[in-house]
């Protein structure tokens, strides 16, 4: 059944995805790089302003010199941009903010409510200058700048990138899932017998999965004349063999017809017929196997009422097993199980099934037919309580035309059971051989399906 | 009834032509596919026999063709093959019954018999009869000389079958395929065991027999 693919678990979208999230990490640590080095660079500057301005209060001959020097500063410049602060052991303070660090050096601040009337971040140098400590800070709001700029960058153009990258892989992603569902849906059909079944040119651009569909339509094409011709081989070698077999049984029954025919003659008449039709049924079965095995269409199967089947052929086979002395149980519930098949080939299955039974059975011994409905499979079993099959023998009896060295005695062509293995196979069924203690136990398990619906069965054509 | 024979073989052909003939069937005997297409849009015929592989023009191509060009003339395809998609081929080209090789004559002959009097879309029938036997459709009842008979399902259906063809002959695999629907031989006497169950209930009280035996071919109500 076609296998409709998600989008998720696309190649396309999945390529997308990984080469978004590359160029996400790829662009973020460049980012990061450059906002590093810019602000390194901003941070250099500062203090080389701030050096440069220290150097200037140290140059000054005396503290009374940079007092009068930095009240005059102080006047003009405003705290936010710019903060300098003088405080001399006695207390003496003078500057636009009472900014003191007893630290040395480059520090950076950052004021709160400690300060009334200042906030933000500051960039500042400290240094004893003429028995007071002078402290010069710059505000740090280039730094942010710098940050802000850096994270526009970051949102308006990474992200909507990103974004853009991966919506278009979902776009491409989208048509990629579109020819792979169509090139899946073409597998499905052809594995299932559908040898027309074609992928098409696809429409649009030719990409590596139009080309892979055109190959398989030119391996479907192949496969499909290559079947053909296998039918028409088959057809041949048929109608070379049975051209002559359906002769051989017109003078049989020419001879039968003569009315002096002796009873020894009428005898040896009637057993040349019974090997005909041994012969024709050798030859049916080969081919039949043949046939299923080289791909028999599936496009025919539809619901078949498993239960009512086996009724069917225990019903059938019930004069044959009393003939024998046999007692063929039918342990088939009453209630409806359905199965996607062959009707004919399923029936084929119990037939060949309990015909083996009863013929590699012992006159006398039972012969069990059971169907069991059970969690979505359908479980068949053929029994008996013959001598059964030794374990290392079972593999063997699915061989086209193998038996048992027993078994060489008692009739049949030894096709029965690889018939019945060719048939479940083709129902993507299972077939197990089992130990019966003591006799055979053939299990077959079918997926089963839900009743068809007669309300919806096609309406009758008019004219 | 006037049948034409297409069969490339010739001791099969003379065999099949015949045998029809003895019956007293008029019959005309072709080997070769052209020529048959030729002879079957030409003349009426009320039967077709065709051999599924001819030479000139395969046996499927030719009665597509002829259906093509609306010749509805029954059809019984004789073929070697006999897997089940070549028995639906052979149905889905027109053919409208199958026969696979080798076969029995009497099979062949109940087959045509059939085929040439199919029952054309008759009212719905609610009682069938034979003789003093009858049967209620409707109540699934069946009475003979006025004794009800019981009959169990499968019983019924074969009766049934058998009363609804009253004078032709019915074979072991026609009786499979109508009242069992399956459509390969067993092998198994499932069909003569119920005909003889069927017989012990309906001709054995009585003093005629209804259930006629054919020789070499099936069973048979009188009509």
């Amino acid at each position: 059944m076609a296998n409709v693919r998600g989008i998720w678990t696309s190649t396309p979208l999945r390529q997308s995805l990984a080469m978004a999230a590359l160029f996400a990490l790829v662009s973020l640590v460049s980012l990061a790089a450059t906002y590093w080095i810019v602000r390194d660079n901003t941070e250099k500057a500062l203090r080389a302003t701030l050096e440069q301005e220290m150097k200037g209060f140290l140059a000054l001959p005396n503290a009374a010199a940079v007092l009068t020097f930095v009240r005059s500063q102080s006047e003009t410049a405003s705290p936010e941009d710019r903060i300098l602060s003088y405080v001399l052991p006695g207390g003496l303070h003078v500057g636009n903010a009472a900014l003191v660090s007893k630290k040395n050096g480059y520090t950076a601040l950052s004021l709160d409510e400690e300060y009334a009337d200042l906030s933000g971040s500051y960039f500042a140098l400290s240094a004893p200058v003429h028995g007071g400590q002078m402290t010069i800070a710059l505000s740090a709001e280039p730094l942010g700048d710098i940050r802000e700029a850096f994270l526009s960058v970051f949102l308006f153009s990474l992200i909507p990138t990103t974004l853009l990258v991966i919506g278009g892989g979902v776009l491409l992603a989208r048509r990629s899932v579109r020819r792979l569902n169509r090139i899946d849906t073409t597998l499905d059909r052809l594995t299932t017998g559908d040898y027309a079944a074609r992928v098409a040119p696809m429409t649009g651009r030719a990409d590596d999965l139009s080309q892979i569909g055109d190959r398989i339509d030119k391996m479907a094409a192949a496969q499909e004349q290559q079947i053909s011709a296998l039918k028409q081989v088959s057809a041949d070698i048929a109608h070379d063999l049975k051209t002559p077999i359906q002769r051989v049984s017109v003078l049989l029954n020419r001879l039968q017809d003569r009315a002096n025919l002796d009873s020894d003659s009428a005898e040896l008449v009637d057993r040349a017929n019974a090997e005909t039709d041994g012969i024709v049924k050798t030859f049916q079965s080969l081919l039949q196997i043949a046939q299923i095995e080289g791909g028999s269409p599936r496009k025919r199967f539809e619901p078949v009422d498993v239960a009512a089947l086996a009724r069917t052929f225990c019903e059938v086979y019930e004069p044959a097993a009393e003939e024998t002395g046999h007692a063929l149980l039918c342990d088939v519930p009453d209630q409806p199980m359905y199965v996607v098949g062959d009707k004919t080939l399923l029936g084929q299955v119990f037939a060949n099934l309990i015909e083996n039974a009863l013929r590699h059975t012992p006159d006398g011994a039972n012969v069990s037919v059971g169907a069991v409905l059970d969690s979505g499979a359908v479980r068949l079993t053929v029994s008996d309580t013959g001598p059964g099959i030794p374990a290392d023998e079972r593999e063997n009896v699915l061989r086209r035309l193998y038996r048992l060295e027993r078994s060489r005695t008692t009739p049949g062509n030894g096709l029965g059971l690889s018939l019945v293995a060719a048939i479940v196979d083709m129902h993507e069924g299972e077939m197990r051989l089992e130990d019966n203690e003591p006799g055979l136990q053939v299990e077959i398990t079918l997926s089963s399906t839900l009743a068809p619906d007669l309300s919806q069965s096609k309406p009758q054509q008019n004219g | 009834m006037k049948i034409l024979v297409i069969e490339d073989d010739k001791t099969t052909g003379a065999y099949i032509a015949d045998g029809l003939r003895e019956e007293g069937h008029v019959v005309d005997l072709l080997e070769n596919g052209r020529d048959a297409l030729l002879q079957a849009s030409t003349t009426d015929y009320d039967v077709l026999i065709v051999d599924r592989m001819l030479p000139g023009l395969d046996g499927m191509a030719l009665v597509k063709t002829l259906r093509g060009a609306k010749n509805q003339t029954p059809v019984l395809f004789l073929t070697s093959l006999g897997g089940v998609d070549d028995r639906i081929e052979g149905l889905n080209a027109g053919g409208d019954d199958y026969l696979v090789k080798p076969f029995a004559f009497g099979e062949l002959s109940a087959r045509v018999a059939a085929l040439a009097r199919r029952p054309r879309a008759t009212q719905e029938e609610t009682t069938l009869q034979a003789g003093d036997l009858e049967m209620d459709l409707v109540r699934r009842k069946v009475t003979r000389a006025g004794q009800t008979i019981d009959l169990l399902p499968r019983e019924f259906a074969l009766l049934e079958h058998l009363l609804r063809r009253k004078g032709r002959v019915q074979t072991r695999t026609m009786l499979l395929e109508a009242v069992w629907d399956i459509s390969f031989d067993p092998q198994t006497n499932v069909v003569e065991t119920h005909i003889s169950r069927l017989r012990a209930k309906v001709d054995k009280p009585f003093d005629t027999e209804i259930i006629e035996t054919v020789r070499g071919s099936g069973y048979r109500i009188e009509g």
